[in-house]
């Protein structure tokens, strides 16, 4: 797909969430409080951490939106992949195997999620939910209804053994205190690297513009010549990898295996990912707007946090930015009218 | 162009619509602290906010002004959320913590955290697997679990069969009450059969219901005594007791905890005593602690907030009542 120009609809909508997260910040640049707690090197760098498991989790999600489709699994597979993680490291697995087979649950889920959805011909809506009640009733039975705490020292000798993994794993999203902005957590720089590769496979390769295909007509993509079945199991596999990756994030953030964790998750993703310019109908949205809208989710509840906002008033603002968000791409074609009107009457 | 303005309208909006609660007051000299309940709905949360704000009023007495941020995590009952807030306030800067942990393990780096940015934390509640804090100010549940097993032995008459319905799997602070209450029985009373004591109910009302009905059926007819170890667990077994006939006083019940419920149980004759705690004091001398160890005084590493008994004859002593209706309003407003 060619770029859009300066100025069309199009750019205007790719920069969207660019230009409400500035707006946010610049509201926020306003508020006295705000300027001199908000603003610190120290803060930006815990809401990004804060936003990893968010951001990873759209990443995927970005995906099976586009292709027109729905994953609300995604908050019980990261749950379930959490205390796979834990209970991998428990056994004693090195790091490499216990990403890989954390990721590869994930990615498991995902697949029966698109081999379901494919074969049978069902509702992603539908499959998807079936498939929550699955993993989070698969964790809850991994981990025994309880948490999983792998030791974190496993005796003084065990401790040094290169194979143990629970520092190298729960080190990822080590928030650690520091007056200045670097350094940046692994997960961090993980999801800030995974967002630029998944940015150009979306735009830019075969797989991408087959799920942008499929997600804007599904009939016509078949007629192409598009194996439409077989892209769509790939997208689902591809997600739920993602998401078994959030998992072992979750892990680490908790230092534990958590089956109740990250309940209502997907939620939060799905939200990122249309503030993020994307459409539930299919075929628009970008991996660079759902990351923004993530951390455009973290910056506010942030920012509620710093002006003791309660609670409820934090709720209440994401809901009407979610809302606003979306309702933008209904505003905006009768706002341009209302411009125009003055000048056509010539 | 136009959506940018839009943007700019809608995040307008947003800003706006959020000012309207805004406190406006800002830290001056004076002490910042921050209060982290697990939750913020519960009547016991409340009263925790209420001790803290006595501990406040006192301190301003004294001179020494401090200022109270109560913020409990966004979902309750969700770790993430609170080690998100116990962040949001390192970031932030204020002076000290005060912090009841969800999760004894999930809460350790949070609060190792605040150690390294020169932050102080009391812990209250519930334990938290680290020496990193200042001082751990909370219930002495085991002792609880003792109190309760005792006076259900003494109602017993040293004899006869009780039942332990427990909480739920992995709650420390339940687990230590069950136990409490199962020493006390083998200790002093061994003439008492403990009929079950591997039974856990589950965390909401609705299962603990299901669970006592169960239990009920297969003991309903030989239990003289049952002890529940927290607020749900108490008032489902005494309605499943209510439900097989034996209630008002034929099955003994020792409760955990208050509730509107469990104490009109109590006044019923329904249930014989209720074993409680006082979270004023807990909230109280959380503050109260953290400011001490910030003045630089040393503290002790484990302070006991204490338990008392209440049963029908004690409940209208005004002790029992400044217990079981802590003077909320006195301290939080009528608002809140």
């Amino acid at each position: 797909m060619n770029f859009p120009s300066l100025g069309s609809r199009d750019f205007l909508k790719a920069i969207r969430p660019f230009a409400g997260l500035f707006v946010v910040l610049l509201l926020f640049a306003l508020d006295g409080e705000l300027r001199s707690l908000f603003f610190k090197g120290s803060n930006f760098k815990m809401i990004l951490t804060q936003t990893v498991i968010v951001a990873i989790g759209a990443m995927g999600m970005t995906m099976v939106i586009v292709s027109g489709g729905i994953d609300l699994s995604a908050g019980s597979v990261v749950a379930l992949c959490s205390v796979v993680t834990a209970r991998l490291i428990e056994q004693g697995h090195g790091l490499a195997a216990v990403l890989t087979l954390a990721v590869l649950t994930g990615g498991l889920a995902g697949l029966a999620n698109g081999g379901i959805i494919t074969t049978v011909r069902m509702m992603p809506f539908i499959v998807t939910l079936g498939m929550m009640g699955i993993a989070r009733g698969i964790s809850k039975w991994l981990a025994n209804n309880q948490t999983v705490n792998p030791e974190s020292c496993c005796g003084a000798d065990l401790c040094r053994c290169p194979g143990f993994s629970m520092e190298s794993v729960s080190q990822f999203m080590a928030y650690e205190w520091s007056p200045t902005f670097f350094p940046l957590p692994d997960g961090v720089w993980l999801a800030l690297g995974l967002a630029v590769v998944m940015a150009v496979v979306l735009r830019s390769t075969v797989f991408g513009r087959y799920v942008f295909a499929i997600g804007s007509n599904e009939d016509t993509a078949r007629l192409c010549g598009i194996r439409v079945n077989l892209n769509k199991v790939a997208i689902y596999a591809l997600a739920g990898a993602f998401f078994g990756l959030a998992g072992v994030m979750q892990f680490s953030r908790l230092t534990q295996g958590d089956p109740s964790v990250a309940i209502g998750l997907e939620l939060q993703i799905i939200a990122a990912v249309v503030i993020g310019g994307a459409s539930l109908s299919g075929g628009a949205g970008s991996i660079p707007g759902s990351v923004i809208g993530a951390f455009m989710m973290a910056c506010l509840a942030n920012g509620s946090g710093i002006k003791d906002w309660p609670n409820y008033m934090q709720e209440i603002i994401i809901g009407v930015v979610i809302i606003l968000a979306v309702g933008m791409d209904k505003v905006e074609p009768f706002i341009q009218r209302l411009f125009k009107r003055p000048s056509s009457p010539n | 162009m136009k959506s940018w303005l839009l943007g700019a309208a809608c995040a307008a909006l947003v800003f706006v619509s959020g000012c309207g609660s805004q406190s406006g007051d800002s830290s001056g000299n004076g002490l910042s602290l921050v209060v982290i309940p697990k939750g913020t709905t519960h009547e016991f949360w409340k009263s925790i906010h209420a001790g803290a704000i006595k501990a406040k009023q006192e301190l301003e007495a004294a001179g020494q002004p401090v200022k109270i941020i109560w913020k409990g995590p966004l979902k309750e009952d969700d770790r993430d959320e609170q080690i998100k807030v116990v962040e949001n306030f390192i970031a932030r800067g204020v002076d000290g913590i005060v912090l009841a942990p969800l999760d004894d393990k999930a809460l350790v780096r949070p609060v190792e955290t605040a150690g390294k940015a020169d932050i102080s934390v009391v812990i209250i509640d519930s334990g938290l697997q680290t020496d990193n804090y200042a001082s751990f100010v909370a219930t002495d549940n085991t002792l609880g679990g003792r109190m309760g097993g005792a006076h259900l032995g003494k109602l017993l008459g040293g004899k006869g069969s009780v039942l332990l319905l427990r909480y739920a799997v992995g709650s420390a602070s339940t687990t230590k009450r069950e136990q409490g209450f199962l020493d006390e029985m083998k200790e002093n009373f061994p003439g008492i059969k403990v009929l079950s004591s591997d039974q856990y109910a589950g965390a909401t009302r609705d299962l603990a219901y299901t669970a006592s009905q169960n239990l009920l059926s297969r003991y309903g007819n030989e239990v003289n005594g049952i002890f529940c170890p927290n607020e749900s667990v108490t008032v489902s077994m005494t309605k499943a007791v209510r439900d097989i006939g034996k209630a008002g006083g034929m099955v003994k019940i020792i409760g955990f905890d208050t509730s509107v419920q469990s104490l009109r149980d109590l006044k019923s004759g329904d249930v014989a005593g209720l074993v409680v705690q006082n979270p004023v004091k807990m909230g109280y001398l959380g503050v109260m602690t953290l400011v001490e160890n910030l003045g630089g005084k040393a503290v002790d590493k484990r302070i006991d907030t204490g338990v008392a008994l209440i049963t029908s004859e004690n409940m209208s002593e005004p002790d029992m009542q400044e217990l079981l209706n802590p003077p909320l309003e006195k301290y939080l407003g009528t608002g809140n």
